[in-house]
C-alpha cells in the first residue's frame, strides 16, 4: 500500500531540457500534471506535438492514495509534473511503491518557466557565413530573446534573467559581448538586460519613451542609427522607432531581412497597447507603426518577435517567425483599415493584465527588484503581451 | 469538541496537506485542525483537497501577519463524521 511520505528518498528524475526534446520529437508519454485545478486550467507544459496529459492532483493521493493511483495509466511511459517539483516527488514515490516505473520533472513549472532553447534562425542565401541569428526561446513563458554573432562581438536583444545561458553561449563561441538591447520595457518578465550590460561592461539600451519614469542610465540610440558589430564588414543592426505597444518600442533590422519586432507585430497578433493606460493614445501609434512607418519594408523580411502565444507558432525549423507579406495578409488586428476600427477592436480584445505586469514594469524602469522568490511567482504562466493569444497554426510556413 | 492547531510555517507542498492530512485522521468527527502555512499555494491546495476529501471539510480560509511580520495563510478545517 503506498502512503504519502513526508521526505521520500530521492526518486529518478528528468529536466525539462530532455522532456521538451522527447515532447517535440513526438514520444509517447504520459505527462501526470498533479497540481490543483486552477493552476492546470492556466497554464500547461506543452510539446510541439499533441502529447497526453493526465491531471490527478496531489492531494487526491494524500487523501485517498489508491482512488488516486487508480487514475493513472499504466503500461505507459510517466513523468509527474507539479509547480515546483516537491509534490510531483512525493507522487513518484508513491508510484514506484504502488510498482509502477516514473520520473520526476525536475523543478517543475518554476524549471520549465526559466528553461531557455537557443535555436538557430536559418540564414538567407549568401548570410550563412556573415553573420550567425539566435533564437532563445523561453518555451514556458512564451519569451523570445536574440544573440546576433559576428566575428568576435555579439549583441543580445530582450535577455531574460538567465545571463549565464548567455554569456557562456558567446563565450563558447569565442566572442564577447559588445551591446544589450531591450525592444522596449517589459511588462511580464524582468528583463536580465541591465544586469548583462553590467556584467561584460558593454552599453545597454532601451527606449522608455513618453509616459514611463526611467530611472535607468542608458547609452541613448536613435531612430535609423546604426550598430556595427566587429568593424561593420559583415552585418548591421539598423534601429526603427516602432512606437504602440510601449511609446519607445524599437525594432532592430538585422542584416538586410530579418526584423526583430519586440512586441509591435507577433506571428498571429500585435502587441497590446494599452499597459500604459493610454489605449487610445497608443493603439493610434500602434495603427502607424504598422501601417505607416513598416510600409516601406519589403514582404520577404522576416518578423522575429518578442513573445509568442503558443508551441504552435514554433515552426517547423524550430524558429517562432513569419514572413512579413504573409502577417500581412493573415493577421486579424493587420486587416484592420482605419486607426479608428484598429483602436475600437483592440481596446474590446485586450484582457485585464496580470496583476503583476505594474510591478515588473517599475523593475524594468529601474526601480530595486524585490527578492528572487518574488520575481519567480510574478513571473509564472505565459505572457499576455499581445492584443489577443490565438491557437492558429502560424501563417507563415516556408518564409524563411 | 476538540480545536488542534498545526504550524507548517516554512514548508512548501506538499507537505501542509500531508500534515494536515495525517492529524485529521487521529481526530474525532466535528473537531477542528487550524493550519498556519507561508506557502500562498496552499489557499488553493486546500480548497481542492477538501472538495474531493473523505474526511475534511474546509471551514474558513484567511490570511494573517504572524509575529515575525510574515504573511501567513490559515486553513480551518473539520474532521467530518
Amino acid at each position: 500500500m503506498s502512503e504519502p511520505r513526508e521526505a521520500p528518498p530521492a526518486v529518478p528524475s528528468v529536466e525539462v531540457a530532455e522532456l521538451l526534446g522527447r515532447l517535440d520529437r513526438g514520444d509517447d508519454l504520459v505527462i501526470l500534471d498533479v497540481r490543483n485545478d486552477e493552476e492546470f486550467e492556466d497554464w500547461r507544459l506543452e510539446g510541439r506535438r499533441p502529447g497526453t496529459t493526465v491531471h490527478v492532483p496531489y492531494f487526491d493521493f494524500i487523501d485517498d492514495p489508491e482512488a488516486a493511483l487508480a487514475r493513472v495509466p499504466r503500461g505507459r511511459e510517466l513523468v509527474a509534473l507539479c509547480a515546483q517539483g516537491g509534490s510531483s516527488e512525493m507522487v513518484v514515490d508513491m508510484l514506484q511503491e504502488a510498482g509502477m516505473a516514473a520520473r520526476n520533472v525536475k523543478g517543475g513549472m518554476v524549471a520549465y518557466g526559466e528553461y531557455l532553447q537557443p535555436v538557430r534562425v536559418p540564414p538567407r542565401p549568401g548570410e550563412q557565413d556573415r553573420f550567425e541569428l539566435w533564437q532563445f526561446n523561453r518555451r514556458g513563458k512564451g519569451c523570445l530573446s536574440y544573440v546576433i554573432l559576428s566575428g568576435a562581438e555579439a549583441v543580445v536583444v530582450d535577455p531574460s534573467r538567465a545571463l549565464d545561458r548567455y554569456l557562456e553561449f558567446v563565450r563558447a563561441r569565442g566572442a564577447r559581448i559588445a551591446r544589450v538591447l531591450d525592444t522596449h520595457i517589459q511588462a511580464d518578465h524582468v528583463s536580465g538586460g541591465p544586469a548583462l550590460a553590467a556584467r561584460v561592461g558593454a552599453p545597454y539600451f532601451v527606449d522608455a519613451g513618453q509616459g514611463f519614469d526611467l530611472k535607468l542610465t542608458v547609452a541613448p540610440l536613435h531612430d535609423g542609427e546604426v550598430i556595427r558589430l566587429d568593424g561593420g564588414a559583415a552585418v548591421q543592426v539598423r534601429l526603427l522607432a516602432t512606437p504602440g505597444h510601449t511609446p519607445g518600442s524599437t525594432s532592430c533590422l538585422v542584416g538586410d531581412r530579418h526584423l526583430l519586432t519586440g512586441d509591435t507585430l507577433f506571428v498571429s497578433s500585435v502587441g497590446r497597447p494599452d499597459l500604459g493606460g493610454h489605449v487610445v493614445e497608443w493603439g493610434r501609434a500602434l495603427f502607424r507603426t504598422l501601417h505607416e512607418r513598416m510600409a516601406a519594408l519589403p514582404d520577404d523580411t522576416v518578423v522575429l518577435p518578442a513573445h509568442y502565444s503558443g508551441a504552435a507558432e514554433i515552426g517547423p525549423d524550430g524558429v517562432v517567425a513569419g514572413r512579413l507579406g504573409d502577417l500581412r495578409k493573415s493577421v486579424p488586428e493587420m486587416q484592420l483599415a482605419t486607426e479608428d476600427e484598429f483602436v475600437a477592436a483592440v481596446r474590446a480584445a485586450v484582457g485585464k493584465p496580470p496583476d503583476s505586469y505594474a510591478e515588473i514594469i517599475k523593475v524594468n524602469l529601474g526601480a530595486p527588484p524585490p527578492p528572487e522568490e518574488k520575481v519567480t511567482e510574478w513571473e509564472l504562466g505565459r505572457n499576455q503581451c499581445a492584443v489577443a493569444a490565438r491557437k492558429t497554426k502560424a501563417a507563415a510556413p516556408g518564409a524563411r | 469538541m476538540e480545536t488542534r492547531k498545526l504550524d507548517v510555517r516554512g514548508a512548501k507542498c506538499p507537505i501542509p496537506v500531508v500534515k494536515a492530512k495525517k492529524a485529521i485522521d487521529t481526530m474525532a468527527p466535528g473537531d477542528v485542525l487550524e493550519v498556519t502555512a507561508t506557502d500562498p499555494g496552499s489557499m488553493p491546495d486546500f480548497v481542492g483537497w477538501a472538495k474531493t476529501s473523505k474526511l475534511a471539510v474546509l471551514k474558513e480560509q484567511r490570511r494573517d501577519t504572524d509575529e515575525t511580520g510574515r504573511e501567513v495563510f490559515i486553513h480551518v478545517i473539520e474532521r467530518k463524521a
